[in-house]
């Protein structure tokens, strides 16, 4: 079925030139369809109006002369169509102002209540201004928000980077600390280590009747002077790390009561050590003499301790030699 | 016994009642005043014309006058079909029966028609009556309204169409729509003109 609205076909249709079927067609809708009813009504106008201008073809001017004026009522719409020609140059300068004003009407009408706002139409320029200024007042508040919002979520991801770069160091310098306990601990270990074998070895020692290595060990004896003519010298054994030696000397009988010891190494008879003045320690009969010198002033050699007594004049005389023949292990 | 004035006042009564419940019919529930009848009635009232019937009119409400008729045997209401479209079966078989009756007189018009010179000294007078009449009866039209219409079809041709295009934008509405609001506005202009014409 071809498009109804087809200018053309309307157009022939009002000529009477339509075929039957397509004619029928276009009667029944002329009747049961009101948009079709006012479209065929404008194209008839516009046709009627085409021919009272001049402006058909001879062709279609013929056929609108022979099929469309033959009612009454056809003709009387050509010549009010004529008369409205004439009427319409009369109106030649038309003014559509109101046309456009009614357009703006209907346009606000169908804004609706938002037309109502149109407060800009010139009446209210107090208003108008107070708008003008309360809207610059927001933009600018609006803008500065928005600044700030910007600044602060710069400062934000700042701040937040420093305490990334802060949890990073603490977890470095935690694993520095861990690293170094890991390492006292292995220090520790071998510290006790060490110590568990120096403790077993003084035990062995002990056991086999040695003074346990130390540096501050002390080596005890008892001399005895010597006697009349050249005799062996008395062997002190000691251990080489040994770090000071006491002597007890046995006194032979005499009168002081105030001593002094003397240090000689027998090979070159040089004097090695002195002590202040002594009392002699009493037990019983027997007096006896403490001296108490550095190991390390000893070698495997033989050594002599010479006693004087000091008067009470401060006059010494030799009384006694003791030597000794030192062994170290 | 009735008297004739009772007879007139029943069926000025049934008139009454089956023309309302015509229009009931035609509204389709929707009440438009009366103004799907003169719609409907229009519309008829071309394709009558576009027949060449001479007597269009009557046709048109001889046509509603059966359909009027046959709403009165249904009990007011027809569903077999929509109301134009009934309007329209009828109005074809009223057209056949004019056919058949004017056979003779259709015959012989179709021949004078086609003879007929373009404007007739009555086609003249006619236009000078309307053209007479133009001036009160646009005169009663609303300022945009007339605004509109001489807006519309002012200049000819391609200047004619521009205008029209330049109209439809400035009311904001399409082409189509504004040839339609044009043609209401001339059928008011026209009907206003022939009724002044027809009294002078």
């Amino acid at each position: 079925m071809s498009n109804p609205t087809d200018q053309n076909q309307v157009t022939q249709y009002l000529l009477g030139t339509l075929p039957e079927v397509e004619r029928e067609r276009l009667d029944e809708l002329s009747v049961t369809s009101q948009e079709f009813a006012e479209s065929l009504s404008a194209s008839e106008k516009d046709l009627i109006d085409s021919y009272v201008q001049g402006e058909l073809s001879g062709t279609m001017s013929a056929q609108f002369e022979s099929h469309y004026l033959a009612t009454l009522i056809r003709r009387e719409r050509v010549a009010f169509a004529e008369a409205f020609q004439v009427f319409a140059r009369t109106q030649r300068v038309f003014d559509d102002s109101s046309i456009r004003d009614q357009a703006d009407l209907d346009k606000k009408r169908k804004r609706g209540w938002l037309s109502r706002l149109n407060i800009f139409g010139g009446q209210y320029p107090a208003l108008q201004w107070g708008l003008a200024a309360a809207a610059i007042v927001l933009f600018a508040g609006g803008a500065f928000l928005l600044l700030q919002n910007v600044r602060l979520r710069e400062q934000m991801s700042i701040e937040q980077a420093h305490r990334d770069e802060l949890q990073q160091r603490e977890m470095q310098l935690q694993k520095e600390i861990d690293q170094q306990r890991g390492s006292n601990t292995a220090i520790e270990q071998e510290l006790a280590q060490v110590r568990e074998e120096r403790a077993r070895l003084e035990e062995e020692l002990k056991k086999s009747g040695k003074l346990p290595i130390s540096g501050t060990a002390i080596a005890s004896f008892v001399l005895t002077p010597q006697m009349r003519g050249v005799g062996q010298a008395q062997s002190v054994s000691m251990p080489a790390n040994t770090g000071r030696v006491t002597m007890r000397l046995n006194l032979e009988p005499n009168d002081y009561q105030t001593f002094a010891v003397v240090l000689i190494d027998q090979a070159n008879h040089q004097e090695l050590w002195r002590s202040g003045k002594l009392k002699a320690s009493a037990k019983g009969d027997d007096r006896t003499l403490n001296v108490s010198f550095p190991a390390g002033l000893l070698k495997p050699q033989v050594y002599a301790l010479q006693v004087s007594g000091i008067s009470a004049n401060g006059r010494s005389e030799g009384l006694s030699d003791y030597p000794f023949k030192v062994v170290k292990y | 016994m009735v008297s004739t004035a009772h007879k007139q006042n029943r069926s000025a009564e049934l008139r009454e009642q089956t023309f309302r419940r015509l229009l009931a019919w035609l509204d389709q529930g929707v009440d438009t005043n009366g103004q799907s009848y003169l719609a409907i009635r229009e519309r008829l009232l071309g394709y009558f014309d576009r027949k060449n019937c001479l007597n269009a009119d009557d046709l048109a409400d001889e046509t509603l006058n059966r359909v009027a008729r046959r709403l009165d045997e249904e009990g007011g209401n027809i569903e077999t079909e929509t109301p134009a479209k009934y309007c329209y079966i009828v109005a074809r078989f009223v057209f056949m029966e004019y056919l058949r009756a004017n056979e003779k007189e259709i015959a012989a018009l179709d021949n004078v028609s086609r003879q007929a010179n373009a404007i007739s000294s009555e086609d003249r007078d006619r236009k000078e009556k309307m053209l007479g009449c133009l001036d009160g009866c646009a005169a009663k039209l609303e300022v945009t309204q007339r605004e509109l219409i001489f807006g519309y079809y002012s200049g000819e041709q391609r200047v004619k169409i521009e205008n029209r295009r330049s109209l439809a934008q400035t009311l904001g509405v399409s082409v189509n729509a504004l040839s339609i609001r044009a043609c209401r506005i001339r059928d008011k202009l026209e009907s206003c003109v022939k009724d002044c014409a027809k009294r002078e």
